[in-house]
């Protein structure tokens, strides 16, 4: 048997690029971590690994404790892992799902290519930088009362509809069509609701941002086409979350479970790991506010969207229907959604943990948007600003092998401390211009040190092992032209 | 009392010693001021916060929350933190102050929240110290 060496961990391949650590002790299943070696020097270099066994300790957790090629360490539940739990026995884990609940990504197509934009790209991101707010402290594209965000958490982008800030197209193309059923604002704390009220239709900083982009490579035409994705074709991606308001939930949420369920915290190796048992009144409540959060985020992506719309009629002087600015799709990677599974033959009912993980259900699931399902889903994979992004759709093992999922991201590989004091914001941002053509606005010079390219890895490896396995294959490849950040 | 800030794949975290408790979580507050800002004005208003919680680890945990939220609603960033840490009955609890730098006066990145992952408070020869990651 070939396995592979990761100091106190040794790890047994079953197949090309699926690695095992056996259960043993107090693991309820074995862990997989879906990844090529060089992936794999990478996960093994920080905590991922003792994370991802630790989370194979949660009660009711099935099949395997999952990590994606893109994992890294993360806090209590690594970054990148996926967590199938049965939701009658099992539990719901607010740190497995993270602090940005449904934090994720967008992509708006255009009828634009890459020539329209040449030589203009300095005046189109200045637009959109001025138009978007980032960053911390830079409020949001609407400023809302109690009652208004109430309504945003309970409805959704239908909210946004009926606000004028979306059109219905816009709903038929987002996971859930842009409204998580179940939310409950009641569950949701004024703290919350005190942060989330000044900051909805914000980037947020970090590794968030909004990046114009240009298709450079397609790999399944006839997946593309019904994506609606050619060769040269200008697409905007956004990347950000639900913000101060999913931040507060998951901690609030943390706390209360951690006081309520001791006896069960004190089964489990980390703390950050607190979780509620499936039917308890915090696992509910917990749900109905992280759902609640969920339906904040899709508005807050919704409200930038609709600025981008208009930033673009501004610049090319055409309304935006014109230019066919579409939503592509939208996918949520921290997220824990009640799904029914394939165990051991049987439907069951779980709740599915992402955690820096995107759904990737494939052609012919009924949870796939008509207009995709019979292609599968659109599933977006952002690089760093200096690398491509990729578009991918659910693969066909997907549901198998990782409960209808693949990775998010390219996934860290440096730390920000170290980045900033190797990389120098201008200095990067020179070079992306100079070299490669990318102009990139940030409100924090230190947040694009932080995200310079080279402390991200290697998104090609990533989406290759991801397309390999058939748990997202490849369509399309994109590349930065602007992008602006926090 | 002092921090330094140290070494995450993803995030970020603060190391911090004090004399005592109240001290070395005031130090871990600036710590995490400076995970945001390096260089901050001598300007802003000080205002006060209170927490209380159960256990001292977890008090800590309130108290960066506390701020997080603070720093979100007034829109200041935190800084030149103080704070007093006291048992009454069975709970914690720490008074603190803060200068808060308004946001709009300086370029700052987001921490999103405090974590328990890889926390650490514990007594030293000298004190306390403190090592705490916070969600980037």
């Amino acid at each position: 048997m070939t396995t592979y060496d990761a100091g106190e961990f040794t790890l047994e391949k079953v197949r090309e690029y699926v690695w095992e650590l056996p259960q043993e002790g107090e693991m309820r299943v074995p862990a997989r971590v879906l990844a090529s070696e060089a992936l794999l020097d990478e996960i093994s270099d920080d905590l991922s690994l003792q994370q991802l066994k630790n989370t194979s300790h949660l009660p009711g957790i099935q099949k395997y404790a999952i990590a994606m090629p893109d994992a890294h360490q993360g806090y209590g539940f690594p970054v990148g892992g996926v967590a199938g739990i049965d939701a009658e026995d099992g539990v719901i884990s607010p740190g497995a799902v993270g602090y940005d609940i449904n934090c994720g990504v967008r992509m708006l197509k255009t009828d634009l290519e890459y020539s329209d934009i040449q030589g203009r790209e300095e005046e189109l991101v200045d637009a959109l930088f001025e138009a978007i707010p980032a960053g911390l402290g830079g409020g949001g594209v609407v400023q809302t009362d109690v009652e208004t965000l109430e309504d945003v958490l309970e409805r959704g982008v239908d909210w946004a509809l009926e606000e004028g800030y979306a059109v219905e197209d816009d709903l038929a193309h987002c996971e859930d069509e842009g409204v998580r059923p179940g939310a409950d604002a009641a569950a949701v704390s004024k703290k919350a609701k005190d942060r989330g009220r000044q900051q909805l239709g914000s980037l947020g900083s970090g590794n968030h941002f909004l990046e114009v982009q240009r298709v450079t490579d397609v790999y399944r035409d006839d997946v593309a086409e019904s994506f609606g994705l050619e060769e040269d074709q200008i697409v905007v991606l956004i990347h950000c979350g639900s913000r101060g308001l999913g931040h507060q939930v998951c901690t609030d949420y943390l706390r209360e479970i951690e006081q309520t369920h001791q006896g069960l915290l004190n089964e489990l190796p980390d703390k950050e790991l607190a979780a509620a048992p499936a039917g308890s009144h915090l696992a509910e409540e917990y749900y109905a506010a992280m759902n609640a959060a969920i339906n904040f985020a899709w508005v807050n992506r919704q409200l930038i969207m609709h600025r981008t719309r208009e930033v673009f009629a501004d610049v090319f002087d055409r309304d935006w229907r014109d230019m066919e600015m579409d939503l592509l799709y939208d996918v949520a990677h921290n997220i824990a959604k009640k799904e029914a599974h394939d165990i051991d033959g049987e439907d069951r009912e779980l709740f599915v943990h992402r955690k820096g993980a995107t759904r990737a259900f494939p052609a012919g699931h009924p949870e796939v948007p008509a207009a995709y399902r019979d292609v599968g889903q659109p599933i977006i994979i952002p690089g760093s600003m200096g690398a491509g992004s990729y578009i991918l759709r659910g693969g066909e093992h997907s549901m198998e092998e990782t409960f209808g999922s693949t990775a998010h991201g390219a996934g860290r590989l440096m730390s920000r401390t170290e980045a900033k004091d190797i990389y120098w914001g201008e200095d990067v941002q020179d070079d992306l211009q100079d070299h490669q053509q990318i102009y990139v606005r940030a409100e924090s010079g230190a947040t694009v040190a932080e995200e310079a390219p080279g402390v991200y890895k290697d998104v090609d490896e990533v989406v290759r092992v991801s397309d390999a396995l058939g748990i997202g294959d490849r369509v399309a490849r994109t590349f930065p032209v602007c992008n602006i950040k926090g | 009392m002092s921090f330094e800030l140290r070494d995450h794949t993803a995030d970020v975290a603060v190391e911090a010693t004090g004399e005592t408790l109240g001290g070395v979580f005031a130090a871990t507050a600036d710590g995490m001021a400076g995970a945001m800002c390096e260089t901050v004005p001598t300007t802003g208003d000080r205002f006060e916060c209170a927490v209380t919680a159960e256990r001292r680890d977890a008090l800590l945990f309130d108290y960066l929350d506390e701020l997080i939220y603070q720093r979100d609603v007034r829109g200041v960033l935190p800084v030149d933190n103080r704070a007093t840490v006291e048992k009454s009955g069975d709970d914690w609890s720490v008074d603190a102050s803060a200068r808060g730098v308004p946001l709009e006066t300086i370029s700052a990145r987001e921490i999103k929240a405090v974590t328990y992952s890889e926390m650490v408070l514990e007594t030293t020869e000298d004190g306390w110290h403190v090592y705490v990651v916070l969600d980037v």
